[in-house]
């Protein structure tokens, strides 16, 4: 079944990302001159203000920052409600956002804050390859 | 020292490659090279900046940039926008509310026909170029609600809080709608649904984006509505009395939520002291509070940032009664976004009914509504933009 949620278009900007993600790494932005790692892509870093930036591939690792369950969305995930939405806590700093895993939507209660979840790359077409987290044992 | 040469042009660079560059450009690739090397000539630092001016990017260039600027303008008039920033950010610095602004250009005219406008995509906005959009699209949220709810489920973790004692805020904001024969939700003829609701029924409501049901969530309504602002002269010399704006602040900390650091947190704190500051007043001082009430969470978190209530605690203006009819701080008078009337961007509704409660005078006007509900003499106002991400704050006074 082809894959009917929406889809990002890469700039030059976001492009190695992708190319990443097409080989299963997750690929994050960091600044040569402070070292930090930011999300998302920028043209400058948004700490410093340095523009050499390169990427280095994450552990793919992180925690989950807050999260809310989603009873109502558009387009294909209209098929999909209720899910988790989550925000990331990179491991390496920084944080991204997803549609959580590994958590049952009907019991929000169960999902924990802190929980450790790790990275996975659905296959939307040919070329882009979406992350989504998954909740994992400690 | 006048108007005129208060404030003098120090630098001016453009993009690395301009024109029809190889690579195509995105419009945000053209303003942080062009905003670099203007820093880099001037040797002013990016961090420098206070206030942003741009024809309609100027949160996500400040964003893009990391700052949080105290003025930001996104006047966009077509070609001739440039020059205008440039009146404005002469006026703000001669007010001595910045020291520093950025008018910032960038325009992908000829990119944009390879890689589309907003810079290279075929979904909503015109494409990628907008990298917070694009890593964030893929994810099913639909709007504000699912954005909101997450700031609540922190709040929650952090503070002990639960999604009831936030359900006070529509059951107490829906009291006072029924004091307002205007408000959407007044009664069971203006509205079907109409009238008061208990904590049960904000609680039992439809779930929009747990944990935020439908009750908790603003309306979406029509709405019209003007402010005229005059000199001190003119203003003593109509039938309306004046309300006098005493302090005023705006700040920002992001533009997407994926950059809120502290979902608890929001730039009503540095905004409100802006407006404190130049009022001369404190949050002790106010006697009315008008809230941005897109979302049960909004107005309580907004009450910790503005200092009303201590972190955590703001909910508890509502469950104790402060902020309800006859309490010590009332709150959001005409019913709020939430019962009264939301139409998207709410922060005129609150300038309307803050002339209404302080001014006494506002019947004469076709929106007035007879009846003010409090004898309050100061206000404060608070709109909150985007996904909690942008706030403008007013202390406003009564006339003597």
């Amino acid at each position: 079944m082809s894959y009917n949620k929406p889809i990002p278009t890469p700039s030059p900007l976001t492009q190695p990302f992708y190319d990443g993600a097409k080989e299963g790494k997750l690929l994050l932005p960091r600044c040569q001159d402070c070292n930090r790692v930011h999300w998302y892509p920028r043209h400058i870093c948004p700490f410093c203000h340095s523009v050499n930036i390169d990427w280095i591939e994450g552990s793919g690792e992180g925690r989950v920052h807050t999260f809310a369950v989603q009873h109502r969305a558009f387009g294909g995930w209209a098929e999909e409600v209720p899910f988790v939405t989550a925000y990331i806590d990179l491991n390496e700093g920084d944080r991204m956002v997803t549609v959580l895993r590994g958590v049952d939507a009907n019991d929000p209660a169960s999902i924990r804050i802190g929980a450790k979840v790790k990275v996975e790359f659905d296959q939307a077409s040919e070329d882009i390859h979406i992350p989504f987290w998954r909740v994992v044992e400690e | 020292m006048g108007l005129s040469k208060a404030a003098a042009i120090v630098g001016a660079a453009e993009s690395n490659e301009i024109g029809y560059p190889e690579v195509p450009k995105t419009s945000l690739d053209l303003h942080i090279e062009a905003i670099k090397n203007v820093s880099n000539q001037t040797g002013i630092p990016i961090s420098a900046i206070e206030g942003i001016f741009s024809a309609g990017q100027s949160s996500e260039i400040a964003e893009h940039l990391g700052l949080h600027p105290k003025y930001i303008d996104t006047t966009s008039v077509g070609g001739c926008s440039f020059e205008i920033h440039v009146h404005h950010a002469l006026l703000a610095i001669y007010a001595g509310v910045i020291d520093v602004a950025l008018v910032t250009h960038g325009e992908n005219g000829w990119s944009r026909r390879r890689i589309g406008a907003g810079g290279g995509g075929h979904y909503a906005g015109g494409g990628a170029g907008s990298p917070g959009t694009e890593m964030t699209m893929s994810y099913g949220f639909s709007g504000a609600p699912s954005n909101y709810s997450h700031a609540m489920v922190r709040h929650n973790h952090l503070y002990g809080t639960t999604p009831e004692d936030f359900a006070h805020v529509p059951v107490v904001t829906r009291d006072w709608a029924t004091l307002n024969p205007r408000a959407v939700m007044s009664s069971k003829e203006t509205h079907e649904f109409g009238g008061p609701i208990t904590i049960d029924d904000v609680q039992n409501a439809r779930m929009i984006s747990w944990p935020l049901t439908m009750l908790h969530c603003c309306l979406v309504t029509d709405h019209g509505g003007a402010v005229l602002i005059a000199k001190p002269e003119i203003a003593r010399s109509l039938k309306t009395n004046p309300v006098w704006i005493a302090g005023a602040g705006e700040n920002m900390s992001h533009s997407n939520m994926l950059e809120m650091g502290d979902f608890t947190a929001t730039s009503a704190f540095a905004s409100s002291h802006t407006a404190y500051e130049m009022a001369g007043l404190g949050p002790e001082d106010m006697e009315l509070a008008l809230l941005y009430d897109s979302f049960s969470i909004t107005p309580a978190l907004t009450a910790e940032m503005v200092g009303l209530a201590p972190r955590g605690k703001g909910h508890l203006l509502w469950k104790e009664g402060h902020a309800a009819p006859g309490g010590r701080l009332p709150m959001n008078t005409n019913g709020g976004g939430l019962s009264f009337n939301h139409s998207g961007m709410y922060g005129m509704q609150l300038l309307v009914e803050a002339y209404r409660q302080l001014s006494g005078t506002a019947e004469d006007g076709l929106n007035g509504i007879k009846g003010k509900q409090t004898n309050a003499r100061t206000c404060i106002v608070n709109g909150t933009g985007g996904s909690l991400s942008t706030t403008g704050t007013l202390v406003l006074v009564a006339d003597d």
